[in-house]
């Protein structure tokens, strides 16, 4: 694994850069995020080739409270240059759409300022009623979220909708908007581990991955073998969790009640084996920078066979559902998402293999064990773009991953009085991290100063793939939203920091 | 005696036109003058048909009156009958209309300039219209129905015309006035065809009309005739325009009153030209059923109430028709029992229509008046502003529904259980048309019963707009109010004396079935069966004694098991959303209850949807910028779209070809008369 | 048909909690406690020749602050505990993992471990029985309604993870429900985000008298890690009146079980009410 290479310019020449990398089909924009330093505001792209991830880095000029809009000439740009126009106050010139989205707040802002907000009293709660975006014969806006029915992570979608056709959807992710990127700012490393796995609970281990890599990145730390072999176990096991809450999603809503109870029981299972191997539910505390926090507290195994009867359990189950007609049909044909639309948006983990792309982290840029472990049979992909393929890429994914946690636990059975961390040197500069969170891929833009964390910015595969959800409904009606909503199977909290 | 009630109304009514067309709506004083006519003209008629249908059949020669020959009058049981529903119905009509032209302009809406009714014309249409009702009834000869008949085709012309403030209503009379020829030419044709065979133009000599093509041909014709009348697929394009073209309360008389005619004369031919063709009858099941299911999906998606009505009658005019059809099946196979079951199903549902059709239109143009139009999102929350013809329009749309206690649920078991009874015929042609029809009754009346729902959960139990004081002057006045309470009571208490009203309408079908046959619908006093025994039994006077006692215990029941803490209730504000909400509409409104049909019946109804995003937004509508979403949806009438359109290409072909016959020469013309005359003696005399 | 022989294939899987205590819920960190509960373990103000670190070297071992000293006195608040372990690691003499997940109060004050609670015994009682008040026509069907007030996504499955066959409390009359308006309890999690702050409020005004608050996870108890950028409060106490706390993060779902049953009166605290065995039925 090497530093990102990163590229500076002028701000006014970004849009032209990211335009070109991205016209040319070769790289797709991965993130784009604004860092106030000073009275100077850093604007910090990163594009992934196929190869490499380059950060772009652009200083707008002192004072500067505008520049030219990246969205114009790449769309996937747009929720992120509308969260920078929240949260620090610039404005991207020509971006189409400049609603609130990540800082509900409508926040009177002083002349000139652009920075983010640092105290409670500085923002004014919004409570206005929304306008509306669409018209035509009998139209009306559904206000969906942020409290609706079931146990739900607050969201707000609003449906415009002449009655069961859904023609326009809008998103409103704020509700849950917690300050991460603030949060970050002046953290001892290892807090800045614990917060990481507090920005998208469900994926814990995938964030604390993704930001300790960054800082091992900087310092250069080698690993050693059985930590990277935990760290992928729990990832791994973490991924299984995840995707079995989308099939309990799914077929809680097509309403297979003995599917969904043996869904929930094996989900169940998977986060009583995450506690027995290390004593959190969603090992949270496990991965430290220089390695995890010790070894196992069951033998491996032990722990081989309660994967066993676990993978066991879950394949009978879920081949059974793939077979079950009333539950299929609900799935086909069910929020497409084209290729093409995958492509140019940069869809990523499960929503982007489902429809053509073949982009997993852990074997396009492999980190950890996965350089040793490497399954053949990733990256699962398939290019139907519906609900259906999403959930056939995540049971695929659920194969491999109990796979790979099994390899992990046989090479760790064989490693006597092994060392699990090894002390990271103090070392400052700019990194960037990633993993492949059961989401898709999590970028972690860290910046050490004086070994605290002096910025970092956390980008959830949730946001990135969120803003393609309303491009999803297409002629699908009310009571297919369950279906796209669970086989997105996003985390709110992940894209709206 | 009879004659002479009944020649009293036809004099009140020429007086009531004549001081319209004369005095006009000049003054308040004078105008509800030719209502206060038509109510008493009624009332008279009302007297003799309740006379005709208890006494014997008279005629009544007039001689050479009309001066085309003899003509005569027939005053039977069948005329009494269908005059007791018209009038009976003109009564309560004629006391609405009376409050209605009495009332000036509201404050609000399109209407606002000048009295609602002004000038001549409207009372004169409306006089002539009852009066050709009457007159076709009664009428012995063709010459007399005839000349009824185009007089109504001018009544319904007129009263679809006088509004003619915009082009759509001008076309839709004009549309009107085709279909009512039509429908004239068709029956004149049948009648020469009959009357030739037989050598008079007494209607009731033509039952000697031998059976062969000429039969087939004229009852085919006179199907036709009449079926453009009721709305017989695919003659009922018409309906959904003229209708709600027609000024407030004249629609009920147009849909409720006048269209009985149509049934009339179907039930008369009926027992006049005997057994009917076999595929006539399998056309008429399978028309009628494919009318009803039309008519009714077109009723579910409307915007406008008016259509809604309007196209709620198409779909009667075909549930009626499978009645009719069924009783055509008894007819042709000489069973007694399974013409009674038909005739006597159609025939409620034909009184049950009328009446419930007459509460909407009324109710609804009290409404549309005061709220300046009558789509779903003016006239919504009815039952807020108009008390009284909420009420009335929701015992019209609980008994189109066909929901128990009212008539409608009687009528509808009725059709329903006659065309239970294909059982009992052989053949396969006109059992499975008889399935077939059932099975397109069944489902349009699972659909009616949404749009009527939706009628009722929307334009009366609504929220009202939110505009400050609503007026309501619809509502006003002791005459529209009486009107209002005799048409929204009849559809209930109709129901509760249903045994009795079977045995008036078994009196009045005496001159098609024996009255006999049709008694039998009684198994006792209180309990109805189809006619034939051991099949199924009804009881809905009983109902009105069950539903509401079974209401009462339940709700004792709670109290009592509950002991009394039911009634202690938790009480909370709304619940909405959390947030604050959107500015625009955010709940479903009758537009969006029927998407979801829109989407299921989508082959039906052709509809199409569109979604467009524009640039820039629509500050005067509340939507800012940069980019707003257009939403458009379309919907097809495939009878329109795949048979008239095409149809007006080749006619308008066709005329533009005929000109040329257009030299202006004498000669010329002289021709065309001699070679028109030469090819009508051959028909006569190859059909002959 | 398939269907139905295998969801008879593993037979009972419900746990029998509360009316039995379950082993299940102790492979887990239930909560941090002290070595010695009643009264913390003495603290010296400066370190020590013998290497005992002060009072300010181990409030800085918390993330989160919840370790402190009052009158030489070590207290530990779960109330901000993270369940980082740091402190059990780094002083297993002073600290140590608790597994009973039975962690929820009905009092902010109880959550704190080694303070002196004696002085508000009586106050304690008093609010313990004007809950009990308000619940006691909950006891045998009650309705929950959830409301995420900003968190990491974490307490959802918990919450949600209440309903799968092994917690499954239907089995004691707790459901979820749609509408504030059917609900008895609001149980809210995460940090008390600002966009939160109007939908909660509404929330909690459109459900019916009696109605309790729960605060479900140390971020709605005190905001945790979190706690007060611009855009979160430190907690859901700043922004309603809770009933009960239940402290972890993500609360276990056993704890949430203990959490609800202690606001109906169910169950005891932990320790509490002579009941030092914790838990279980009344």
């Amino acid at each position: 694994m090497s530093l990102a290479p990163t590229t500076r310019l002028e701000g006014s020449a970004l849009a032209g850069v990211i335009g070109q990398a991205v016209r040319s089909g070769a790289a797709r924009l991965a993130g784009l995020f604004a860092f106030p330093i000073g009275d100077q505001i850093f604007l910090r792209a990163v594009l992934a080739w196929p190869d490499r991830m380059e950060v772009i880095e652009a200083a707008l000029p002192p004072g500067a409270r505008s520049y030219p809009a990246v969205t114009a000439q790449v769309p996937a740009a747009s929720w992120y240059e509308r969260e920078i126009h929240d949260l620090v106050g610039i404005e991207p010139l020509g971006h189409p759409e400049l609603d609130p989205l990540v800082l509900p707040l409508h926040r009177p802002r002083e002349a000139g300022e652009i920075r983010i907000p640092v105290t409670w009293e500085e923002v004014e709660l919004d409570d206005r009623a929304l306008a509306v975006r669409a018209r035509g014969e009998g139209l009306l806006t559904i206000p969906y979220g942020p409290v609706r029915s079931g146990v739900y992570e607050a969201i707000e979608y609003l449906l415009e909708t002449p009655g069961e056709d859904i023609p326009h959807v809008r998103t409103r992710v704020y509700h849950k908007h917690r300050g991460i990127q603030a949060r970050f700012e002046g953290l001892s490393i290892e807090d800045g581990v614990l917060l990481g796995e507090r920005v998208e609970g469900v994926a814990s281990v995938a964030h604390a991955l993704a930001f300790c890599q960054a800082v091992e990145q900087l310092a250069q730390v080698v690993l050693p073998a059985p930590a990277a072999l935990v760290r992928l176990l729990h990832a791994e096991l973490e991924r299984v969790a995840n995707h079995l809450d989308s099939v309990v999603h799914h077929t809680e809503g097509a309403g297979q009640a003995v599917a969904y109870t043996r869904m929930t029981l094996h989900k169940e299972r998977v986060l009583r084996l995450q506690a027995q191997l290390c004593g959190h539910r969603f090992a949270r505390g496990v991965v430290v920078p220089g390695g995890v926090s010790g070894a196992l507290r069951i033998s491996p195994a032990q722990a081989l066979g309660l994967l066993a009867q676990l993978e066991h359990g879950i394949r009978a189950d879920a081949n059974l559902l793939m077979a079950t007609p009333s539950f299929l049909d609900r799935l086909r044909g069910t929020g497409v998402i084209k290729p093409a639309l995958a492509a140019a948006h940069g869809a990523l983990g499960p929503v982007g293999r489902a429809s053509g792309s073949t982009e997993d982290a852990r074997c396009t840029r492999p980190y950890g064990a996965y350089l040793d472990l490497l399954s053949l049979d990733l990256p699962a992909s398939r290019d139907e773009g519906d609900a259906l393929a999403r959930q056939y890429v995540r049971l695929a994914e659920i194969g491999t991953s109990l796979g790979l946690a099994r390899g992990a636990l046989e090479l760790l059975a064989g490693m006597d009085n092994a060392q699990f961390r090894v002390r990271v040197p103090k070392a400052d500069g700019l990194a960037l991290g990633w993993a492949e969170a059961p989401q898709g891929e999590i970028l972690y833009l860290v910046e050490i100063e004086d070994g605290r964390v002096a910025r970092a910015k956390p980008r959830s595969a949730s946001f990135h793939n969120l803003a393609l959800f309303p491009s999803a409904f297409g002629t699908d009606i009310f009571t297919d939203f369950v279906f796209i909503e669970a086989s997105f199977g996003l985390s709110v909290a992940g894209a709206s920091t | 005696m009879r004659a002479e009630l009944l020649l009293a109304g036809l004099v009140v009514w020429f007086v009531g036109a004549a001081i319209d067309l004369t005095l006009g709506a000049s003054s308040r004083r004078v105008r509800p003058i030719p209502y206060l006519a038509g109510l008493l003209g009624s009332a008279c008629v009302l007297a003799a048909a309740i006379q005709m249908v208890g006494g014997h059949p008279v005629n009544v020669d007039l001689g050479s009156l009309l001066g085309v020959g003899r003509t005569s009058l027939r005053l039977d049981g069948l005329a009494g009958l269908f005059l007791t529903l018209t009038s009976g119905l003109g009564i309560g009509i004629s006391a609405c209309m009376v409050t209605w032209v009495r009332q000036g302009p509201t404050a609000q809406g399109p209407t606002a300039q000048g009295p609602r009714v002004h000038g001549h014309g409207l009372g004169a249409g409306y006089m002539l219209l009852l009066g050709a009702v009457t007159v076709i009834i009664v009428a012995g000869d063709a010459f007399t129905f005839l000349f009824a008949w185009e007089s109504l085709t001018v009544a319904f012309y007129v009263l679809s015309g006088v509004r003619r403030s915009s082009v759509g209503q001008a076309r839709a009379s004009w549309v009107t006035l085709c279909f009512s020829k039509s429908s004239g030419a068709c029956l004149t044709f049948a009648f020469l065809l009959l009357a030739g065979n037989v050598g008079s133009f007494t209607i009731a000599s033509w039952h000697a009309v031998p059976h062969g093509v000429l039969h087939a041909a004229s009852y085919a014709l006179i199907v036709a005739g009449f079926g453009a009348k009721v709305g017989l697929v695919p003659l009922q394009v018409w309906m959904p325009r003229g209708y709600p073209a027609a000024t407030g309360p004249m629609r009920a008389a147009m849909a409720g009153l006048a269209v009985n005619v149509g049934f009339y004369g179907l039930w008369r031919m009926l027992g006049v030209l005997g057994s009917p063709p076999t595929w006539l009858i399998a056309l008429v099941l399978l028309l009628g059923g494919l009318t009803a299911l039309l008519g009714v999906v077109f009723a579910a998606v409307q915007s406008d109430l008016n259509r809604v009505i309007a196209f709620s009658s198409v779909e009667n005019g075909g549930i009626i028709m499978v009645g009719y059809g069924v009783a055509m099946v008894g007819m042709a196979l000489g069973q007694p029992s399974l013409l009674a079951v038909g005739l006597l199903a159609a025939t409620l549902q034909a009184v049950a229509h009328a009446v419930a059709k007459s509460c909407l239109f009324v109710a609804v143009a009290n409404v549309e008046a005061d709220r300046g139009g009558s789509s779903f999102s003016e006239v919504v929350g009815a039952a807020h502003s108009h008390p009284w013809s909420s009420a009335t329009l929701a015992a019209g749309a609980l008994t189109l529904a066909g929901l128990p206690p009212t008539i409608g649920f009687v009528s509808e078991w009725f059709i329903l259980e006659a065309l239970m009874q294909q059982f009992r015929v052989h053949g396969l042609a006109l059992r499975l048309s008889m399935a077939g029809g059932g099975a397109l009754v069944a489902l349009s009346a699972g659909v009616a019963a949404l749009v009527f729902v939706r009628l009722l959960a929307f334009a009366v139990l609504g929220q009202p707009p939110p505009n400050g004081a609503l007026p309501r002057r619809g509502d006003r006045g002791a005459s529209g109010r009486t009107g209002l309470l005799l048409l929204g009571s009849g559809c209930l208490w109709l129901a509760a004396a249903a045994p009795w009203c079977i045995r008036y309408i078994a009196a009045g079908l005496g001159p098609i079935v024996p009255t006999a046959v049709v008694d039998q619908a009684l198994k006792s006093p209180w309990v109805l069966q189809p006619v034939f025994g051991g099949f199924s039994i009804l009881s809905p006077t009983w109902l009105f004694v069950v539903i509401p006692v079974g209401m009462v215990t339940v709700a004792l029941a709670a109290v009592g098991l509950s002991r009394t803490r039911v009634l202690r209730v938790r009480r909370v504000p709304a619940w909405h959303s959390a947030t604050a909400g959107v500015a625009g509409p955010d709940s479903y409104g009758a537009y969006a209850y029927a998407n979801v049909l829109r989407h299921v019946l989508a082959n039906v109804l052709g509809s199409r949807r569109e979604v467009v995003v524009v640039k820039g937004g629509l500050p005067a509508e509340g939507i800012p910028g940069p980019t707003h979403v257009e939403y458009q949806a379309t919907a097809v009438e495939p009878i329109e779209a795949y048979i008239y359109r095409p149809g007006r290409v080749v006619a308008l072909w066709a005329a533009r070809w005929a000109r040329r016959l257009q030299s202006g020469r004498l000669d010329a013309y002289i021709a065309y008369m001699l070679v028109a005359l030469v090819a009508l003696l051959a028909a006569v005399v190859a059909l002959g | 048909m398939p269907w139905i022989t295998r969801g008879l294939s593993e037979g009972v899987v419900t746990t029998r909690y509360p009316a039995r205590p379950d082993d299940y819920g102790e492979l887990w960190r239930g909560a941090v406690s002290l070595v010695e509960q009643r009264r913390g373990p003495a603290v010296p103000d400066q370190v020590e020749s013998d290497g005992t670190s002060s009072a300010a070297d181990l409030a800085a071992l918390c993330p989160t602050g919840a370790i402190g000293t009052t009158k030489a006195r070590l207290h530990l608040d779960r109330g901000r505990c993270i369940l980082c372990g740091r402190c059990v690691e780094a002083r297993p003499d002073l600290f140590r993992f608790d597994p009973s997940p039975e962690v929820a109060s009905i009092h902010r004050q109880g959550l704190v471990l080694g303070a002196d609670v004696q002085e508000d015994e009586g106050a304690l009682a008093q609010v313990r029985a004007e809950l009990a008040r308000r619940t006691r026509g909950l006891r045998r069907s009650v309705h929950i309604r959830h409301v995420d007030v900003g968190s990491d996504g974490s307490d959802e499955w918990e919450v949600k993870a209440l309903g799968n066959p092994v917690y499954d409390i239907h089995r004691l009359g707790i459901f979820f429900t749609a509408s504030p308006r059917h609900a008895d309890i609001l149980l809210a999690t995460g940090v008390g985000s600002a966009g939160m702050v109007g939908p909660l409020r509404r929330t909690y005004e459109s459900m019916p008298d009696p109605k309790v608050v729960i605060a479900a996870g140390t971020d709605a108890t005190s905001g945790g890690l979190v706690h007060r950028t611009y855009a979160t409060s430190g907690g859901i106490g700043d922004l309603l009146p809770v009933d009960v706390w239940v402290p972890g993060s993500p609360p276990s779902p056993f704890s949430l079980l203990h959490g609800i049953l202690l606001a109906l009166g169910l169950v005891t605290e932990r320790g509490r009410s002579g009941n030092p065995e914790g838990g279980r039925a009344l």
